[in-house]
Order: structure tokens, then C-alpha cells, then sequence
């Protein structure tokens, strides 16, 4: 007879290996749309004189937006779960959530780049027709998999918070991952593949993104193309840990004290992490410092 | 009918504002280099302070959630109510480390940049020298050590507070009279675990203010400003708390 913890394990499994999907889905949305920090830039360019055929949309954090997104598609599914199969009710909410996410887009974009007319920014409406659906691809995949992770921890785990509560909170920490570390591709790397590697942008460098593509104008398309080769990988892996580490040591220990075990083995697992960014942060400084020639004519890469 | 005034638990008010406390106080500790740092242009990680505290707040919230479900159905233990708060930090500091990390793995590896602070000579725990490693034209980039142990600090921090509002919240929803074997509603859970992110938002927006953008850590000068958000803290969370209790305790 196959041992419970096996399935319980399979099922944590489960949940990280949506998570990683939905994180990466996430970080390439907001790449395609240009929503979080480095859309500061974006908006900061045509005020700059670089008028851009960059989507921009940006008019919410992602966290509070994907809290929303994921939260609307919950309460979407919750109700149809009452009458049909658990599969279409979280495929037809999250449908929902991508619908709503594209009215977000278009409104928000036309918004902002309005708002932009006085510095001669157009607003490219072939830009529009081609991003939407890409943004609100990306949207449904990330929104169904934060779906259902939380439901799987409803139900199958059995968590107290009820669908729609868990979709919301992992909605919002989906978007504080995804705009803490996928982006920071987007917006230091891709937007300034023009300045010199091995350096953090030059503040007077700010709003000179590249606007030209390998072929053509660059746009949001040419930007989650490059960004889906490691931001959007590497911050599905940081929501899939997050989800996986925190359901393995809640679920791996059974029978007394389990609860103790479950809190040392989190402690253990933040001192790994802190031990690991150590070794990261010593190859760093091996790899691109110092920037001693600074005075002499900019930084050594 | 139950009594008005009796419903303002005093005991309830006054931890939850401890809790509000203390995530007013955490938020402090997570180094957030805001738009800025997303361009590697300053030290921390980059996305906004509310942002990174209600990530890390909210999934120690989840974790307090399961904890309390394993726990409290029959009420709790003093010892029970640590284990619940301990298990919302820990939750909280598995997503504020995780995430730090992987920031890390993007400002060395993709941007390649040292993670380095603007704000300090010495890292203050590993003793390496920083300011030659700033590079030109930016206020720091990456996670620096001493920033990411301050993070993880503030990940305990704030997940301790969250949880402890929730665990205070339920217990004011679900007292002792009312408990069985079925646990709670899923009603008072819900609205338990909204009240606690509302109030984990307030205290977070309020610090943030007082942070003003950019901070990298307790290291950081802007850290010294930590007695007045906590004089923040207090009257907001007085405020939330005195609006949550009663409203918990009357759906009894």
C-alpha cells in the first residue's frame, strides 16, 4: 500500500510545479505589457524625446493587479464549481480574469499614452491589436495556475481560507515576486542593452531605452522574447520554491511535535538561503569589481 | 443579543496593535530600492515597499492560516499561539529570502553587477569593503549581505504581526462558547484573514511613508526614523483594531 506521505509529497509537488508556471507566466505578462518598476523608464522615455513603440501600461503595482485578476477568477470558479467539473470551472474563471486583464490593458494603455500627447508619443494601434492578446495569454496561464494551486491547497490540503482568499494572497505574492526579480531583467538589462554589461545603470543614462529591434522598431513582443531566456524562468522558480518549501514543511512532518519540526525546518532552509547569497554575492565582486577605473573613463566591465 | 460595549475587547485591541506594530516596524527592515533599484541604480530589491512587505506578509498569513487549522479548532494554548505566529514568520521569511535570492541570481548573473551598498563603507556583518564597488552613476545595486539578513529580519517581523492578528481575530470571531468539532465557518476565517491583510496594508502604507522610496536596511540612516512610524503604526492599528474586533466578535 502506497504510503500517504508519498501522496501528500506528490501533491506539494504539484503545487510548485504550478506555481513555477504561473510565475513564469506572470514575469513575461508584465514584460509583453511593460508593467512594474522598469516601465518607469518607459514612460520616462518619450518625455525624454525618445518616442518608443513599447507597450505601457502600468497604471498599478502587479501585486495589487494580480491580486485582483486571480481573486475575480476565484470567485469565478467558487461559483461554477457548484455545478460543474472543477477543470472548467477554473478554466472558464480564469478565462474571466484574462478578459479582464485585456480591458485593463487597452484602457490603460490608451491612458497613458494620452496622457504622453504632449511630448508626441503616438499611440500605434496595430501595437494594441498585436499585445492584447499576447498579455492576455500570458494573464491566463499565470491566473489559472495561481488558481489552481490554491485550490488544490483548499481542498486537497485543506486550508481554511476559502478559494477566492487564497487565489487573492498568492495573486499578490505572485506580483511582489514577479516585480522583485523577473523584471529586474527587463528593465536593467533589456531596456539598456545599449550601455556598457558589468554595470549598474548610469542615473543620467535614465529614459534612453533602446527602441530598435532586431528587426525593426523593438517592442513588447522583442522584450518577453529576450526575457523569457531567464527573468521569466528564474521567477517561476522563486514563486514555485515559495510555494513548494512552504507546503513541503507543513506537510512532511507528522505525529508529535510536528509543528516545532515544521518551524526549524523553515529556519533551516532561510540559513541555507542566507549562506547561498553569500557565495553569489563573492563571485559578484570577483566577477565585475571594483570599479576602480571610474575617474579615469567609466566603469571596468 | 450581545452586548455593545462588551464587544470591545480591550486585551484583542491592544495585541492587535502590537501586531500593527511590528509590521510597521519589519517593513522597515526589507531593503526595497524601488523603481530605481529595478535598473540596478540602487541597492535593495526592486519593487516597491508595500509591495515586497504584503508579499512576504500575506504568505506568512497563509502559513499562520494552516497552522492555526492544525491548532486552534479547540481553541489556543498560549504555547499554541507562539507556534502560530512563529509559523506566519517563518512562511513570511521563506518568501522575502526566497525572492531575495533569486534577485540576487538576476543582478549577478544577468545584469552583472556586485551586490554592493552605497550607503555604508563596510558591510556590517561580512566586513567587505563597498563603496569601490559601486559602480558610476547609481546609489548601489544588488543584495548585499548585511541587506538580506535585514531582510529576513523583516520578513520575521512582519509575519510575526500578520499572524498574530489573525490568531487574535479568529479567537475573537470563534470563542470559546461557540467552538465544535467542526471548526470554524469558512465566513469568520475569511473575513479574519481580510481583516488581517487590510491591517498588514495600513501598517505597511504608513511605514512606506516614513521610508519614503528607497531603504536598504537597518544599516541605512532612514532607519533611525523608525520611532515615528511606530508612533504611526500604533494610532493606525489602534484605529483598525478598534474597528475589527467588534465587528469579529458580533458575527457570533
Amino acid at each position: 500500500m502506497t504510503d500517504p506521505i508519498i501522496i501528500d509529497m506528490g501533491i506539494v509537488a504539484l503545487t510548485g510545479a504550478l506555481a513555477t508556471i504561473g510565475g513564469a507566466a506572470e514575469d513575461l505578462e508584465s514584460d509583453v505589457g511593460s508593467q512594474s518598476n522598469p516601465n518607469s523608464q518607459v514612460q520616462l522615455a518619450a518625455q525624454m524625446d525618445f518616442p518608443h513603440r513599447i507597450f505601457n501600461k502600468a497604471i498599478s503595482g502587479e501585486p495589487p493587479a494580480y491580486g485582483l485578476w486571480c481573486a475575480s477568477s476565484a470567485v469565478v470558479a467558487a461559483v461554477l464549481l457548484e455545478s460543474m467539473s472543477v477543470f472548467f470551472a477554473l478554466a472558464i474563471g480564469s478565462l474571466v480574469g484574462a478578459i479582464l486583464l485585456g480591458m485593463f490593458s487597452v484602457t490603460a494603455h490608451m491612458g497613458r499614452t494620452a496622457s504622453q500627447s504632449r511630448f508626441k508619443q503616438p499611440l500605434y494601434m496595430d501595437m494594441v491589436i498585436g499585445h492584447v492578446p499576447a498579455i492576455m495569454a500570458h494573464g491566463y496561464v499565470a491566473v489559472f495556475c495561481i488558481i489552481s494551486f490554491s485550490y488544490i491547497m483548499n481542498t486537497i490540503m485543506g486550508h481554511p481560507f476559502p478559494l477566492p482568499l487564497l487565489a487573492l494572497f498568492w495573486g499578490v505574492t505572485a506580483g511582489a515576486i514577479g516585480s522583485s526579480t523577473g523584471d529586474v531583467h527587463y528593465g536593467a538589462e533589456r531596456e539598456f542593452q545599449n550601455q556598457p554589461f558589468g554595470c549598474g545603470l548610469n542615473a543620467s543614462f535614465s529614459g534612453n531605452i533602446v527602441r530598435k529591434g532586431e528587426v525593426g522598431l523593438r517592442n513588447g513582443m522583442d522584450n518577453v522574447w529576450a526575457c523569457a531566456k531567464f527573468g521569466g524562468p528564474v521567477t517561476g522558480l522563486a514563486l514555485g520554491l515559495t510555494v513548494f518549501l512552504d507546503n513541503w514543511r507543513s506537510t512532511i512532518f507528522t505525529g508529535d511535535n510536528a509543528e516545532w519540526f515544521a518551524i526549524i525546518a523553515g529556519l533551516i532552509i532561510v540559513v541555507v538561503l542566507i549562506l547561498l547569497n553569500r557565495i553569489v554575492e563573492l563571485n559578484g565582486r570577483k566577477a565585475y569589481g571594483p570599479y576602480k577605473d571610474e575617474e579615469e573613463g567609466g566603469a571596468t566591465a | 443579543m450581545t452586548d455593545f460595549i462588551s464587544l470591545f475587547d480591550p486585551i484583542s485591541i491592544v495585541l492587535i496593535t502590537i501586531g500593527g506594530i511590528l509590521i510597521g516596524m519589519g517593513v522597515h527592515f526589507i531593503p526595497v530600492g524601488g523603481a530605481p533599484a529595478a535598473m540596478a541604480q540602487a541597492t535593495g530589491v526592486g519593487t516597491g515597499t508595500v509591495q515586497l512587505a504584503a508579499g512576504a506578509g500575506l504568505t506568512g498569513l497563509i502559513s499562520a492560516g494552516f497552522m492555526y487549522h492544525m491548532l486552534g479548532n479547540d481553541g489556543l494554548t498560549n504555547i499554541e499561539l507562539i507556534q502560530v505566529m512563529v509559523s506566519g514568520a517563518v512562511g513570511a521569511m521563506i518568501m522575502i529570502a526566497v525572492t531575495m535570492f533569486i534577485g540576487q541570481l538576476v543582478y549577478v548573473y544577468c545584469v552583472g553587477v556586485p551586490p554592493v551598498s552605497a550607503k555604508v563603507d563596510k558591510d556590517p556583518i561580512t566586513g567587505d569593503i563597498q563603496d569601490i564597488y559601486v559602480s558610476k552613476g547609481t546609489e548601489g545595486h544588488g543584495i548585499p549581505t548585511v541587506s538580506f539578513v535585514s531582510g529576513v529580519i523583516g520578513g520575521l517581523l512582519g509575519g510575526t504581526g500578520g499572524s498574530l492578528i489573525y490568531a487574535i481575530l479568529m479567537n475573537a470571531g470563534y470563542p470559546e462558547s461557540i467552538r465544535s468539532i467542526a471548526g470554524p465557518s469558512p465566513e469568520i476565517v475569511a473575513l479574519a484573514g481580510i481583516f488581517s491583510a487590510g491591517v498588514f496594508y495600513v501598517n505597511a502604507v504608513v511605514a512606506s511613508y516614513n521610508i519614503g522610496g528607497t531603504i536598504e536596511g537597518f544599516h541605512d540612516p532612514k532607519f533611525k526614523r523608525v520611532p515615528k512610524a511606530i508612533i504611526c503604526c500604533l494610532i493606525a492599528s489602534l484605529l483598525c483594531a478598534a474597528i475589527a474586533v467588534p465587528i469579529m466578535g458580533g458575527l457570533i
